[in-house]
């Protein structure tokens, strides 16, 4: 549990470093730290408009969404505490229970009958199957490196070998930090604060939720944000007792929320039908990490 | 003559009969398999019978007494069979090849005749009520009621029957009786075509059938399709194993083998297709275990071989769902791509006997077996819940249907269960057999030694990603297009939901599927039964096997509870705080258009289009249209038409078929019409046979 307390901690805070950094090098002052939760908040305490067109799917679907990031939330270890749950292959379910989430999003959007939500569905299906290899590859490659297959095995006996896990975790690291961009529809393939409908993904897919229920899908930006953050840490953090994994893992939080702000800032999105490929330049970086694995296990014969 | 002829078959029939060695009720077992046997026969003749003497308003719930009477007969040896011992007994003909007939129900039979039971009750109490607006066609029917019971009680026949050549007859029974399934609507000339090419493919699969199971008997003298665990399968043994599997994976759909199952199951009606895609093409799995279990060497290159083609099946399958506007045809490639992943789950299996590899041999055959019992349970719901919507519809095209969930609420949930379990998502029953071979991928990356065999299954690993990624893609634009939205074009009569006899039982499958997806350690004890039982191979005692995944397993379940306990917690937390705010409703935000129309929505086409050109190696679209000449000046009506075909069809299978014809064609004069020459062809053959025996070319 003290893994879902610190990163629900974090999460308060995450959106704030991003945009703040955003600010910082586009020369403006910006908003507080706290300006994006508060709006959440403020959105939380809203009425809501729906459409004539939806039905309860609509009405359930950003619960269910929550709900799915929550879970996964729970099954994530913090170095050397286990997550609420843990179990071989843990990481396996970890995936599908957040596709749940992603699947009544994506119904959810169609449900408006809009001519444009479909738009940002069919590409959110369409780019979160194609990121999901990496994810599982990189996952795959720590389970081959280390013998074990739950994540908080993988991380707790990453580091006892030799230190080349470290050169590992930085390109596993790497990939994620990408996912969760794309997971989150955010710069390099999408822009969260472009103008134009037919342009978006997942902005487009949300334009009819408001109140109570754009509260909480704003919310699991940063609660997805942390939880890939929670990964990268983990990758770092390994045998350290808690007195220095909690600073470290703040620390590198931090750094990930820096690092996201400073992509945003210095990037351009992509064009839509070029996603795709950037998508399977991650693919293979992680075929990458586990070719190293592999090496490193000898077992290229 | 016919007479004479009649009287001397009627001879050999009452020795035949004298010769049954009939049930012994000594034994142990409250009944015997010969009599269930036996007993089935009889309640289907009784079927037959009282379909023509009963009043037609009686037939359909005859039909369903029948079908449930042989279900139960079943389903006590296949309880028993799980309980403790194989019920085994045997026939003897003294005028039949091979003398003893052996009916067997071990582990395995009773996991498939249970399951050919459950999804066939469910499938006749969904097609009364389904085939109820074809009342007028009475002759199609009877027809039909005719050969369900003939086709529920074949299957389990096949499962029961361990004798090839009976296998065989039983095996065509079930073919021939489920083409007449399809050919409900046999007046529609698309029905009939779709009816032929089905009844042409099982024919093939007959054929290579039969000859691996000659084969058999010439090595070993027996007709045991067990009998291959005698036969050497290093050297020629292995086109044995090469004409079983051909002749199973046609009927299976895997992947050159296909082309059927998109034809056949838009064309039957909904409840048949349900059971088809549910059992029929489980039952070339079935087959394929058996041949699993008679292999004695070279486990590891023909797991591998057939994980690769496996891996292919399953992509190519979901890639072509992903793209169809004819749910029916996407739901039926669906069907080849779960016949992909239980193929993948018994590729790691064979792969795990050839390693020695315990957990990995348990992972993968229970992942199949498991993944059998779902896919059985999730298509058939799916398939109902196509069905209801062609019925209130009559439209297959996805493109005019739309939101549907208004009118039809209770079909539209049981249909989105289907799909989140049919794409793996927790919690449903589709994650646990799915976990279950992702652990098998993992855990035999972690004990294969040589590089090519860690790059084949990290490439399987990808290619069950990205099956599941599609499997989502293909299912929310299923759901969204055909319930959501508005609808998109006008019905003819408003659609209303479905009459309680046909929402039954989905309900009873949705009460299974929640049952294994939050209780997947007590299907796991039964599955890991059938794996100890009828495994080939070197294996280990099965508690050894069993335990580190059954701890996973129970874990699996908790996760599930506490998921849906977790949503619950999110949802009523928002009702309690939102309870008391304002809601408004307006029309969906169109970019300031107040006036937007049903067509403007976003089509299942435009869905998965960009899909469709990223893989447009694999998935080709056909456009149908005339272009515009230069001359044209003026406007007229046009067309426009867009379809994406298969492959492998088209450029695989035919122009084989075109090749075979043309050489075929010169045989024609053979089939003159004439029944003169058809007996003197019978003549010949009866000549030549008696040439054969009489110059000893035939022992």
């Amino acid at each position: 549990m003290l893994s879902f307390s610190i990163i629900i901690t974090v999460s308060i805070f995450f959106m704030g470093i991003v945009v703040r950094t955003k600010s910082l090098a586009s020369g403006r002052k910006g908003p507080g730290v706290m300006q994006p939760i508060k709006d959440i908040i403020r959105l939380l305490r809203k009425g809501a408009v729906f459409s004539t067109t939806t039905s309860y799917i609509f009405r359930i679907a950003p619960s269910i969404y929550l709900a799915s990031i929550l879970m996964a939330i729970l099954m994530l270890p913090h170095g050397n505490l286990p997550g609420f749950i843990s179990f071989g292959g843990d990481f396996v379910m970890f995936a599908y229970i957040l596709g749940m989430g992603k699947f009544m999003m994506i119904i959810a959007s169609l449900d408006t009958g809009s001519s444009f939500e479909g738009m940002g569905a069919s590409r959110e299906a369409l780019f979160s199957m194609l990121i999901e290899p990496a994810f599982f590859i990189v996952m795959g490659s720590l389970a081959l490196f280390t013998g074990h297959t739950s994540f908080y095995d993988i991380f707790s006996t990453l580091h006892f070998g030799s230190h080349i896990s470290y050169l590992i975790g930085t390109l596993a690291a790497f990939v994620l930090v990408f996912v969760a961009m794309i997971e989150n529809s955010r710069m390099p393939v999408d822009d969260p604060k472009t103008h134009l409908e037919l342009t978006m993904i997942h902005e487009v897919m949300v334009l009819d939720n408001s109140g109570f229920d754009l509260g909480m899908i704003l919310y699991a930006t940063p609660l997805k944000f942390v939880m890939y953050g929670t990964l990268i840490a983990n990758f770092f953090i390994g045998e350290l007792p808690l007195q220095w994994s909690i600073p470290v893992f703040f620390i590198i939080q931090f750094v990930f929320a820096v690092t996201i702000g400073i992509i945003e800032s210095f990037s351009a999105r992509f064009r839509m039908s070029h996603n795709p490929q950037f998508i399977f330049i991650l693919t293979s970086v992680s075929l990458l990490i586990f070719f190293g694995v592999l090496l490193v296990l000898g077992k290229f014969i | 003559m016919i007479i004479i002829n009649f009287i001397v078959n009627l001879n050999q029939l009452f020795q035949i009969k004298y010769t049954i060695n009939l049930p012994c009720f000594t034994d142990n077992h409250a009944m015997s398999i010969e009599l269930v046997l036996i007993l089935t026969l009889v309640a289907l003749f009784t079927g037959m019978l009282g379909i023509a003497i009963l009043p037609e308003r009686f037939r359909a719930a005859w039909v369903i007494f029948i079908v449930l009477l042989n279900s139960i007969l079943t389903a006590i040896p296949s309880v028993s069979a799980f309980g403790g011992h194989t019920q085994s007994g045997s026939f003897f003909l003294s005028h039949f090849p091979g003398i003893e007939i052996k009916i067997a129900i071990d582990k395995l039979s009773a996991w498939f005749i249970l399951i050919i039971n459950f999804t066939s009750v469910n499938g006749i109490l969904f097609g009364r009520g389904y085939l109820k607006s074809y009342k007028h066609l009475t002759t199609n029917l009877d027809l039909h009621w005719i050969f369900y019971m003939l086709f529920h009680i074949s299957m389990v026949w096949v499962c029961m029957i361990d004798h090839g050549i009976v296998f065989l007859v039983a095996w065509e029974l079930m073919s021939i009786s489920s083409l007449f399934l399809v050919i409900f609507e046999y007046q529609n000339r698309e029905t009939l075509k779709a009816g032929l090419n089905y009844m042409v493919q099982m024919h093939l699969s007959v054929v290579f059938l039969s000859a691996g199971i000659l084969w058999i008997y010439a090595e070993s003298g027996s007709f045991s399709l067990a009998a291959l665990s005698t036969i050497d399968t290093h050297g020629n043994g292995i086109w044995i194993i090469i004409l079983l599997f051909i002749g199973f994976a046609i009927k299976a759909g895997f992947l050159p083998f296909h082309t059927w199952l998109p034809h056949a199951h838009p064309a039957a009606p909904s409840h048949v297709s349900g059971v088809m895609s549910g059992v029929i093409v489980k039952l070339g799995i079935y087959g394929i275990f058996r041949i699993i279990a008679g292999i004695n060497h070279n486990w590891l290159i023909i797991g591998e071989i057939l994980l690769s083609i496996s891996v292919i099946s399953a992509l190519y399958g979901i890639m072509n769902a992903a793209v169809k506007y004819d749910f029916k045809r996407a739901l039926a490639f669906c069907t080849v791509e779960n016949i992909g992943i239980i193929g993948m789950a018994m590729g790691l299996g064979l792969i795990g006997i050839g390693l020695e590899n315990p957990g990995l041999i348990f992972l993968g055959f229970s992942g199949a077996l498991l993944h059998v019992l779902n896919h059985s349970l999730f298509k058939s719901l799916l398939f109902f819940g196509a069905g209801s919507v062609y019925q209130q519809t009559h439209t297959r095209n996805i493109e005019k249907l739309g939101g549907l969930i208004n009118y039809m609420p209770v079909t539209a949930v049981l249909f989105l269960i289907g799909a989140l379990s049919i794409g793996g998502l927790p919690p449903f029953n589709g994650f646990v057999s799915e976990f279950l071979i992702y652990n098998g991928l993992v855990s035999g990356m972690l004990s294969v030694k040589g590089i090519s065999d860690i790059i084949l299954l990290v490439l399987s690993t990808i290619g069950l990603v990205l099956v599941g990624g599609i499997s989502i893609l293909t299912f929310t634009k299923m759901f969204g297009v055909i319930f959501l939205g508005n609808s998109r074009s006008e019905f003819r009569h408003k659609p209303v939901e479905s009459s309680f006899s046909m929402l039954l039982p989905q309900f009873l499958i949705v009460t299974v599927m929640l049952s294994i997806g939050l209780f997947p350690k007590f299907y796991l004890a039964l599955v890991s039964q059938i794996v100890s039982d009828s495994c080939p191979g070197p294996l280990l005692p099965a508690h050894a096997v069993v335990y580190p995944s059954y701890e996973v397993l129970s874990s699996i379940g908790r996760v599930s509870a506490i998921f849906i306990i977790l949503i619950g917690v999110v949802i009523l937390f928002k009702y309690t705080v939102t309870k008391k705010r304002a809601v408004k409703t307006c029309e969906t935000w169109g970019c300031g258009y107040v006036k937007p129309v049903a067509k403007a929505q976003y089509t299942g086409r435009s869905f998965a289009r960009t899909f469709g050109n990223l893989m447009g190696t694999v998935i080709k679209e056909k456009k149908n249209y005339q272009r515009i000449e230069q001359s044209q000046v003026y406007p007229e009506v046009r067309s426009f038409s867009t379809s994406y075909f298969d492959i492998i069809e088209k450029y695989l299978v035919m122009p084989l078929v075109r090749r075979f014809n043309h050489v075929l064609n010169y045989f024609q004069f053979v089939q003159n019409g004439k029944i003169q020459s058809y007996v003197i062809y019978g003549l010949f053959f009866i000549l030549i046979i008696f040439m054969g025996s009489l110059l000893n070319f035939i022992h």
